[in-house]
């Protein structure tokens, strides 16, 4: 499976999984999840900032315009209570899929 | 260092997202790639390579298109058009010019409905009146070439008084003129139209029947519908099928339009009849207004009608023919005319007795197809034109004046858009375009009121009549889309050039709630005082012939109308022997005498108000005169109860009694207008006269009282009475004066005449008051109109006096409030919009009042007892106004001084 599969299965559960400790703007987003990847998984900015509107729309994040001194106006997402369910949801299903995927084709063992 | 905003706001133009969410992306973005950038800076990368990583992430527009809210996407049409910048074709902006104005009127519906309602009145009205015009006046035959049709008719040509007044041609001198002239490629003649008795189902019904001459149909140049129509062989003495052709109006009502019409057979007045043909539909003959049932070979006249023709139609002194001719091409009616007339000379040459002192007129058809009154239909039509006109005017006016306020609402609009690049023309032309639009969709809405008004005119009119379609055909059409595209243009201009002259800069600087500019004001009241100018003129107009009509009732017509029913019979056409006819009207007069409610009743050859007067007078001790020089004496053969029944008095000797039987000395009443014209200051009782188509001298006995014969109001006619005894006719009608409400007794007089005589046809049941509704009718119609035009053009008036006023109260609503606020009464504030409101009016009206002067003596023919400047309908028509407008001005008066002051000081 490439990795631009791989990101469109599951962009929404990487997004919410890095918001899930704190509240953070997109560029961090972006740098975070390329960071934990070690680079493999990149967001291009025409695909970040729809989905970020996306999640918005579903209420499971928020995004607000945060001034603070001696910086830029940045745009801080943050997860609601629902973007919280919806993570845990979206996370067991992904650990059942892997399990599945793992016990099917035997790879632990292999 | 890059400026990642602009980069980013390049990109996104295209994705025509709304401006908040175009702005929002747009920060968020610069910055991701801003930070982007550092970083990639920051880790060592050279300029170059940093700017390009950093640029890439914007490669993939198409994602973010994908990706992007629905709601966050501009509505699909197009911005404002600004200006000429991206203007691209003309149709390009005519597409958008549309769009532009269906989106402002979707905003304002009432303004659109209010602009469509208006001039669609206006236009419906000038559809109805182009489409009847149109129909009477411009085509009214659907024959071949109508222009080369001539009619010929004879008239005296030495002068006296009725010199001008043209006759029908007898049937021999119509022969020769066939046989002697040269410049005609066809020539018929036709004897206008008369009841025949058609015996059906046990019951008679009149017929009406035009008997015309064989080349009658292929002269005019006019197919059969259906079937057939009949040629000079249907003349051919022994033919032994008797053959008519059918109206299609009366197929179409009288025989339900029954497809096996052609070859029935119709048993007229005792006479089997074969229909061979429909005649076209809109095809009524010769006639103005309303045609004949059916047409018949002249030949049949002598056999249908025993009584009366057979000494007519070889009689070279009896006027019988009316001549319809088709000049051959290139001949002018000047030439014609010349040829005609020295046929006139031989023919006078050779029968002096007949022809002496005649002469023959040649005149295009259409001049004499509604007889003496074709001048006047003429007229009527050209008024008829103009009224409507006015009020399309009025509604042109009217919408302007919306289209006006309107303009100054969207001034601010208009400004910003000037100031950043739009030219005046191309505003103007998007003013023009949605105005236009409008007009043609009013110009919809008017043809749909147009077929309505001429479905219900063909409804109020005979079938056989000439208005039975809608008549909405191509120049219709043509006529309401050319008034659309004008009405739509003439209305446009005004807010159009309004808007060319706009002051820019001032009307930027002005507050947001800036109003009208003062030009366009000045506009909008000139545009309301010419709108109360003209609806005075047409309520004046209408004034005057309600005036007119009014004192037309009030003339006596010599008979008393009330409790009075006339029924027109014709045993002759029953095949009644006079012996026979005689017996029909003593029983049906005593059955009738006897019925509850009669009060007497009477025979009388003539109609009231429907008598024709005939030529040939003759007076003992005078020379005698020539047909063609006295043709105005009416002859009414009536039975001795007449006088008594129609209410008609004996001034002078005594009405006819027992003596008067058919072997005493002939006798006869004049009425008072011979007495006068003959015997001036001697006495004329005792005198005697000879009356046209008898050979004895009669007495006159007594002098009767001047009545209207021929219709109402007329000049005073010649009369001379002659007892039924002594003068026995196949046709008569009687007269039945009831002591209650006659229509109670119509029904059983009628069944009284049916007992008396089965087979007799009974034509125009009518009581007195509906014989003079009938001949008023024509004048009851023009004041309908007139009336109905005078009180749209009011009601539009007013609605755009109010309108104005309104929009006045609104701009002022600061300025009153300050008044009221510095103690000004409500009755100041009232007064003071009112004489804002009024004072358009009377000047309105002064100079309706000049028009309505002017004008008035154009209609001066058309009036009755009435002078053109008659006070009374000045005076009402002033009153109608004043009272309405002052209604249109008193009602934003009102509101402005519910004005709360505070409210409106606040109000800017």
């Amino acid at each position: 499976m490439s990795t631009a599969e791989w990101k469109k299965g599951s962009a929404e559960l990487l997004v919410l999984s890095v918001l899930e400790d704190q509240p953070r703007h997109g560029y961090d987003i972006s740098k975070l999840i390329q960071l934990r990847s070690g680079g493999a998984l990149r967001f291009h900015v025409t695909s970040l900032y729809p989905l970020l509107h996306r999640l918005e729309k579903h209420g499971w994040i928020v995004g607000r315009w945060v001034e603070k001194p001696e910086q830029r106006r940045r745009r801080y997402y943050s997860l609601t209570a629902r973007g919280r369910e919806a993570l845990r949801e979206k996370q067991q299903s992904w650990k059942d899929f892997v399990a599945l995927i793992t016990r099917v084709t035997g790879i632990e063992h292999g | 260092m890059a400026d990642w905003r602009a980069i980013v706001r390049a990109r996104l133009t295209d994705l025509r997202l709304t401006a908040s969410a175009e702005s929002e992306l747009t920060e968020e973005l610069a910055q991701h790639l801003d930070d982007l950038h550092r970083d990639l800076q920051s880790g060592g990368a050279p300029d170059e390579a940093a700017y390009r990583e950093t640029i890439s992430e914007l490669d993939d527009i198409a994602a973010l298109r994908a990706g992007i809210d629905r709601n966050q996407l501009m509505a699909k049409h197009e911005v404002v058009p600004v200006g000429d910048a991206t203007s691209r074709t003309n149709l390009d902006d005519l597409r958008r010019d549309l769009r532009y104005a269906a989106r402002t009127w979707r905003s304002n519906p009432l303004f659109v409905f209010v602009v469509i309602v208006t001039l669609g009145l206006g236009i419906g009205a000038n559809t109805t009146v182009f489409t009847v015009v149109n129909t009477l006046i411009v085509s009214p035959m659907p024959v071949r070439a109508p222009s080369e049709l001539m009619a010929l008719a004879s008239v005296a040509s030495t002068g006296t008084a009725q010199a001008n007044t043209p006759m029908p041609l007898s049937r021999p001198n119509f022969l020769d003129y066939e046989a002697q002239t040269s410049v005609f490629s066809g020539v018929a003649g036709y004897v206008p139209m008369r009841a025949l008795t058609w015996q059906a189902h046990g019951a008679s019904q009149p017929l009406l029947s035009e008997f015309v001459t064989g080349n009658y149909f292929p002269t005019l140049g006019v197919a059969a519908g259906i079937g057939r129509t009949f040629g000079p062989e249907a003349e051919r003495p022994g033919d032994p099928q008797p053959v008519a052709v059918m109206n299609y109006g009366t197929w179409q009502t009288r025989f339900g339009g029954a497809a096996d019409i052609v070859g029935r057979q119709l048993r007229l007045n005792n006479v089997v009849v074969t229909i061979v043909g429909i005649a076209p539909p809109r095809f009524i003959g010769v006639n103005g207004l309303v045609g004949p049932d059916l047409w018949l070979p002249l030949h049949l006249a002598e056999q249908l009608l025993p009584n009366e023709m057979p000494a007519v139609v070889g009689n070279r002194s009896r006027p019988l023919l009316q001549v319809v001719a088709r000049v051959k091409p290139g001949v002018t009616t000047a030439q014609a005319q010349a040829n005609v007339g020295a046929v006139a000379a031989v023919l006078a040459r050779e029968y002096p007795a007949a022809n002496a002192g005649q002469a023959v007129m040649v005149r295009p058809v259409r001049d004499v197809l509604f007889g003496r009154a074709s001048t006047m239909v003429r007229f009527a039509g050209a008024v008829l034109a103009l009224v409507a006109g006015v009020v399309l005017l009025i509604a042109c006016s009217n919408v302007a004046n919306l289209l006006l306020a309107r303009c100054g609402a969207r001034q601010q609009e208009m400004a910003v858009r000037i100031a950043l690049g739009a030219s005046r023309t191309r505003l103007v032309r998007q003013l023009l375009t949605e105005s236009v639009c409008l007009g043609l969709l009013s110009g919809g809405f008017g043809l749909l009121i147009g077929y309505v008004a001429m479905q219900l005119l063909a409804k109020s009119l005979p079938a056989t009549g000439i208005l039975t379609t809608s008549g909405l055909d191509g120049a219709v059409l043509l006529f309401t889309l050319v008034v659309s595209l004008a009405t739509g243009l003439i209305f446009g201009m005004v807010p159009a050039i309004s808007v060319s002259r706009a002051d820019v800069s001032g009307t930027l600087q002005e507050s947001r709630t800036a109003g009208r500019s003062p030009r366009s004001a000045t506009v909008a009241s000139a545009l309301l005082v010419g709108q109360v100018a003209l609806s005075f003129l047409l309520l004046v107009t209408a004034a005057l012939f309600l005036r007119s009509i009014q004192r037309a009732y009030e003339i006596d017509p010599g008979f008393d109308a009330d409790h009075l029913a006339v029924f027109l019979t014709n045993p002759g056409q029953a095949g009644y022997d006079e012996p026979q006819t005689n017996a029909f009207y003593r029983d049906v007069a005593e059955r009738a005498a006897r019925l509850p409610g009669t009060e007497s009743v009477a025979w009388a050859s003539n109609m009231p108000l429907f008598a024709r007067p005939l030529g040939g007078l003759q007076v003992e001790g005078r020379p005698p005169e020539l047909p063609i020089d006295s043709s105005s004496t009416i002859v009414n053969t009536v039975s001795r109860s007449y006088f008594q029944t129609s209410g008609v008095v004996i001034e002078e000797g005594r009405a006819f009694t027992d003596v008067d039987r058919p072997t005493s000395l002939p006798v006869a009443i004049v009425n008072a207008k011979v007495a006068r014209d003959y015997w001036p200051g001697a006495a004329a009782i005792g005198k005697r006269i000879q009356i046209p188509g008898e050979r004895q001298m009669r007495e006159i006995v007594g002098i009767a009282r001047i009545g209207n014969y021929s219709s109402f109001g007329e000049l005073p006619q010649r009369c001379v009475y002659v007892p039924l005894e002594q003068n026995p006719l196949p046709a008569m009608t009687l007269y039945v004066r009831t002591t209650g409400d006659p229509t109670q007794t119509v029904n059983a007089v009628r069944g009284e005449i049916l007992a008396a005589g089965p087979h007799v046809m009974i034509s125009g049941i009518r009581t007195g008051q509906q014989v003079i509704d009938g001949s008023l009718f024509q004048a009851r119609v023009g004041v309908a109109l007139l009336s109905v035009f005078g009180l749209l053009a009011l009601g539009l008036a007013s609605i755009g006096l109010y309108g104005i006023l309104s929009y006045a109260v609104n701009q002022r609503q600061r300025e009153i409030g300050l008044r009221m606020a510095l103690g000004a009464s409500q009755a100041t504030v009232l007064r003071m919009v009112v004489k804002q409101g009024m004072s358009l009016v009377v000047v309105g009206m002064t100079i309706g009042i000049g028009a309505a002067l002017l004008v008035g003596r154009l209609l001066n023919r058309m009036l009755f007892g009435v002078r053109a400047g008659d006070v009374v309908s000045f005076i009402g028509a002033a009153l109608v106004l004043s009272t309405v407008a002052l209604l249109a001005c008193y009602l934003p008066a009102r509101r402005a001084t519910r004005l709360d002051p505070l409210v409106a000081l606040r109000q800017s």
